[in-house]
C-alpha cells in the first residue's frame, strides 16, 4: 500500500519505503541546540502567522512553547539527571494523536524531540483548519532548521489501515497514544517491539470544585473573572478536552453551596453570550437528549437552562455516570468538604480544578485517594495548560531512557565472590 | 371546538389563532394526563419545564427530544392495554423508537389518517398502485415504520397492486395492465419518495405511459434524493414530463406521532392538519422562532394517549413559510422541511477514529 508523507518532504511512498526513511535520521542528544532553535522558530512562527491567529488553541500552543519555558524545561531536565543516572533518548516515538483536538500531536510531539527522540507522528487524512497551519509552519521550521532536528520528525497520514500502524508499533520505542479507551484497544491489537514502552491517553473526565465560602467573599468583579476562567477551561474544546470540567462540585454548607452556584452559572451564560459562543445544532441537540436521559437515570433534583449552558444538580453523586455530551452541560453536587468527594471518584477522574482550598485541603484529597484518581490538581482557568506532568505521567522523563552509571571503581572494598570464596 | 371537532371538520379549515386555542386546552389537558400516568413524563415535565403546568401558549408546553423514544420506552398506559409496539426502521446501527399503542389511539391514528387523505383523495377508495413488493407486509409481526406506513394506506385503495418484486424491480407488464383496466379514472400511487424515484421514475423514464389520472403521495425523506442532486421541484417536474402524473403530494410524518402527517398543498408547502401543528425552534435556545426563519421542527399531536408523544422536538430543520396565507386553500402554518440537522465534527480527545487493526 501506499502512504502519505506530510514531513520532511511531501509525497506518497510505498508502505516497505518508510523504515528506509526513518532509519535515515539519528537521535539528538537532548535539549540539542538544533531541536530547541527548531521547537523556537516554529512557536514564532505560529505567533506571526496570520491565518493561526485567527485560532486560539494554537496561540496558547505557541506560547507553551515560546523560548522562555524551552529554557525552564531544559534546566527541570538537567534537575533530574542524577549523580549515577544519565537521562538519554528511548530513540523513536510514535505518536497517534486523536483526530479533533487538532494541537495535542504538538505537545506529545515537543517533549519528544526535545529530549532528543526521533518522533513519527500519524495524522488522519481528514485534517482540521488548524492542524493544516501547524503543518505547513512545521514544515517551514524544520526546513531551515540545522541536524538532527531538521529530519528528526516524519508525519504520515493514513486512514484506519492496520499496516502502517502495524510496522511503526513494530520499529518504535515509544508509542503514545491520544484517544479513547476503544481507540487504545485497536491500537494496542498491534505488538510493540519487546523493549518498547507505550504511554496511553485514554478516556478521562475532569472537574470542578469550589469553596462556597470563599466564592462567597469574592467581589463583583473576581466572581466575573473566575467565571470568565471557567469558561475558557469549559468550552474552548466544546467541553470535549478531557481536562474540561463536566461536574462542579461546591463545597460548604447547603445553604451557602446553593447561593454560589445560583450566582456562578449566570456569570458563565453571560461569557457564553458574550464571546458568542456557537455550539453546533446537533450537540446542542444531545445535550438536551441527555438532560432527558440524566433526568430519568439519575437523582437529578434541578435542570437550569442558561443560553448555551445547562445544569443539572445532582441530589447524590453516588453511582455518578460519568457519560457526558459535551457543549456546555454541567452537572453539579453539593458536599460539606472537599474530602467528601473521594468515595465519588475513580480511575478515569484527571483534573481537579479548584477554587479557594488550602493546599492542605488539596493534599488530604491526593492523600486520601491515594492514587485511585486524579492526575492533575490546578487551579481554575488552568484546565487545558498541557504541562510535562500529565496524565500521571512526567513526559520528561517518559521519553527517556534511564541509564545508570556507577563511576568509581573501588579496588579495595571486598566484592561477594570475595567473601563468598568462590563459585 | 372539541378535538373530535376538529378531526370531523375539513381538514386545513381552521384559521390558526382559533386552532392554537382549542389544541392548548386538549394538549395541555393531554399533558396533564401523561403527567398521572407516566411517571417519567412527570418528571421530565417537572424538573425540565418548572411552572408548565399552565402554559400560556403551544410553545410553552414541554416537549421531548423524539431520540428519546429510542432509549427509553415511555408508556402512559398499564401494559394490559399495550395493543401494539411500532418500531421506527431505524438505520444500521441504531436502536429503533419504540411507541406503545393502546386501542383508542391506534384507533384515532386511523381515524386522523383518513381525514387527511380523503381531503386530497376524496371519499372512495381508489385502485391502489404500492411502490413496494408484497413482501414488505407479509410478516406482520414486523412492524417497521415502512411497514405501519405502508398499511395504514393500504385502506384508502382497492385493487391493490404491489408493483416491485422481491428485488425491488419494477414490474412493468403487470403495470401496464394496471393503467388498462384503471388507467382511464383516478387511481392512487403510494411510495417513499426514494423507491418512487429509483425503482418507479427511473425505469419509465422512456416508457411514454400515461400516469395523469393518477394522484402520486410519497413521503419518507428527501435525504437519499438530496444526495443524488433531485429537489422536490426537480421530483415534480421529471414526473410529470415522464408520465403526465401532475397530482402529486409529499408527506412528512414519523412513527413517534403516527396519524399526525403533514400531507403537502398544491403551492409545495406542508400543512399540519386541524389536530396537529408545528414551532419551529432554535437550535441553541430552543425559543421560538419567527416564520421564515429556519430552526428545529417540533411536532405537535392531539393523538397521542398511550404514550407522552403530544409534543416532541424532532432532529429536522423546518421554516415556517406563511400563516393562514391559503393559496391552495389551506389555513394555518405552512412550513418546509430542510432535512436533518447535520451531524457535528465531534472535537475532544477521546473520539479517535476506529482503527481497524488485523
Amino acid at each position: 500500500m501506499q502512504i502519505e508523507i506530510l514531513l520532511p518532504q511531501q509525497g506518497v511512498i510505498a508502505l516497505e519505503e518508510l523504515p528506509g526513511l526513518l532509519a535515515g535520521s539519528t537521535a539528538a542528544d537532548p535539549f540539542h541546540e538544533s531541536v530547541v532553535e527548531a521547537s523556537v522558530d516554529f512557536s514564532q512562527r505560529i505567533f506571526r502567522d496570520a491565518e493561526a491567529r485567527g485560532h486560539p488553541e494554537l496561540l496558547a500552543l505557541a506560547y507553551w512553547m515560546r523560548k522562555a519555558e524551552v529554557n525552564r524545561l531544559s534546566a527541570q531536565f538537567r534537575a533530574i539527571q542524577l549523580d549515577h543516572r544519565t537521562l538519554t533518548p528511548r530513540g523513536i516515538v510514535f505518536h497517534l494523536p486523536p483526530r479533533n483536538v487538532d494541537t495535542i500531536f504538538v505537545y506529545s510531539w515537543f517533549l519528544a524531540a526535545l529530549t532528543g527522540n526521533r518522533n513519527v507522528v500519524r495524522l488522519s487524512p481528514q485534517r482540521s483548519e488548524s492542524t493544516s497551519i501547524l503543518l505547513r509552519l512545521l514544515r517551514e521550521s524544520l526546513a531551515s532548521a540545522a541536524e538532527p532536528a531538521r529530519s528528526g520528525t516524519t508525519i504520515v497520514s493514513y486512514h484506519h489501515e492496520a499496516e502502517p500502524t502495524k510496522m511503526l508499533s513494530a520499529l518504535c520505542d515509544v508509542r503514545v497514544i491520544w484517544g479513547g479507551d476503544q481507540t487504545v484497544e485497536i491500537i494496542r491489537r498491534s505488538p510493540l517491539a519487546p523493549h518498547a514502552k507505550e504511554i496511553t491517553f485514554p478516556d478521562r473526565y475532569s472537574l470542578s470544585a469550589i469553596r462556597a465560602s470563599a466564592y462567597a467573599d469574592l467581589s463583583e468583579e473576581k466572581r466575573d473573572y473566575l467565571a470568565n476562567q471557567f469558561f475558557n477551561d469549559s468550552f474552548w474544546f466544546d467541553q470535549l478536552a478531557c481536562s474540561s470540567p463536566r461536574l462542579v462540585v461546591w463545597c460548604g454548607s447547603g445553604s451557602e453551596t446553593h447561593a454560589a452556584s445560583a450566582d456562578f452559572f449566570p456569570r458563565v451564560a453571560g461569557c457564553v453570550e458574550r464571546r458568542r459562543y456557537v455550539l453546533p445544532a446537533a450537540v446542542s441537540m444531545q445535550k438536551l437528549r441527555y438532560t432527558c436521559s440524566a433526568i430519568l437515570n439519575s437523582p437529578v433534583e434541578e435542570c437550569r437552562r442558561y443560553k448555551g449552558l445547562t445544569v443539572l444538580s445532582l441530589a447524590s453523586l453516588a453511582g455518578f455516570q460519568r457519560s457526558h455530551p459535551g457543549g456546555g452541560l454541567f452537572v453539579e453536587a453539593h458536599l460539606e468538604s472537599l474530602t467528601d468527594l473521594a468515595p465519588f471518584l475513580d480511575r478515569r477522574d484527571q483534573t481537579l480544578t479548584w477554587f479557594g482550598f488550602t493546599p492542605d485541603d488539596l493534599h488530604a484529597l491526593v492523600r486520601r485517594l491515594n492514587g485511585r484518581a486524579i492526575d492533575r490538581i490546578v487551579p481554575i482557568g488552568q484546565a487545558l495548560q498541557f504541562h510535562r506532568f500529565w496524565d500521571g505521567y512526567d513526559l520528561l522523563q517518559e521519553f527517556c531512557r534511564c541509564v545508570y552509571i556507577e563511576s568509581t571503581f573501588q579496588a579495595t572494598r571486598p566484592t561477594p565472590s570475595d567473601v563468598g570464596g568462590g563459585s | 371546538m372539541t378535538l373530535d371537532d376538529l378531526i370531523q371538520r375539513p381538514q386545513y379549515s381552521v384559521p390558526q389563532a382559533q386552532k392554537e386555542a382549542v389544541l392548548l386546552a386538549e394538549l395541555t389537558r393531554l399533558g396533564k394526563s401523561h403527567r398521572e400516568r407516566s411517571p417519567e413524563y412527570a418528571r421530565l415535565a417537572r424538573v425540565m419545564f418548572p411552572g408548565s403546568a399552565d402554559p400560556q401558549n403551544l410553545a410553552a408546553l414541554p416537549y421531548l427530544p423524539v431520540g428519546l423514544f429510542k432509549e427509553r420506552l415511555l408508556s402512559s398506559v398499564p401494559e394490559s392495554e399495550v395493543f401494539k409496539i411500532l418500531q421506527s426502521s431505524g438505520t444500521t446501527g441504531q436502536t429503533p423508537s419504540r411507541i406503545l399503542l393502546d386501542r383508542e389511539t391506534a384507533q384515532l391514528q386511523t381515524l386522523a389518517l383518513s381525514r387527511i387523505m380523503t381531503s386530497v383523495l376524496g371519499p372512495h377508495r381508489l385502485p391502489m398502485v404500492l411502490i413496494e413488493s408484497a413482501d414488505l407486509i407479509r410478516d406482520r409481526r414486523q412492524f417497521n415504520a415502512r411497514a405501519a406506513g405502508l398499511l395504514g394506506m393500504i385502506n384508502f385503495g382497492r385493487d391493490h397492486f404491489y408493483a416491485l418484486d422481491t428485488n425491488l424491480e419494477l414490474l412493468v407488464p403487470e403495470l401496464k395492465d394496471f393503467l388498462r383496466r384503471f388507467g382511464g379514472g383516478p387511481f392512487l400511487v403510494f411510495g417513499f419518495t426514494f423507491l418512487v424515484w429509483t425503482r418507479f421514475y427511473q425505469p419509465l423514464v422512456e416508457a411514454g405511459l400515461d400516469l395523469s389520472q393518477g394522484i402520486l403521495i410519497h413521503g419518507g425523506g428527501w435525504k437519499k434524493l438530496q444526495e443524488q442532486a433531485v429537489s422536490a421541484a426537480d421530483f415534480r417536474a421529471a414526473l410529470r414530463k415522464a408520465m403526465g402524473l401532475t397530482r402529486i403530494y409529499n408527506f412528512y410524518g414519523m412513527v413517534e406521532q403516527v396519524g399526525s402527517v403533514f400531507l403537502e398543498g398544491e403551492d409545495g408547502y406542508l400543512y399540519p392538519p386541524n389536530f396537529a401543528d408545528v414551532i419551529v425552534r432554535d437550535p441553541y435556545t430552543f425559543e421560538e422562532v419567527a416564520p421564515g426563519q429556519t430552526g428545529v421542527l417540533e411536532v405537535l399531536s392531539a393523538l397521542p394517549r398511550s404514550y407522552p408523544g403530544h409534543c416532541l422536538l424532532t432532529e429536522d430543520l423546518g421554516v415556517v413559510q406563511a400563516i393562514d396565507s391559503p393559496a391552495c386553500g389551506r389555513f394555518g402554518k405552512a412550513f418546509s422541511v430542510l432535512g436533518r440537522i447535520p451531524d457535528a465534527e465531534v472535537r475532544g480527545c477521546s473520539d479517535v477514529i476506529a482503527t481497524k487493526v488485523g
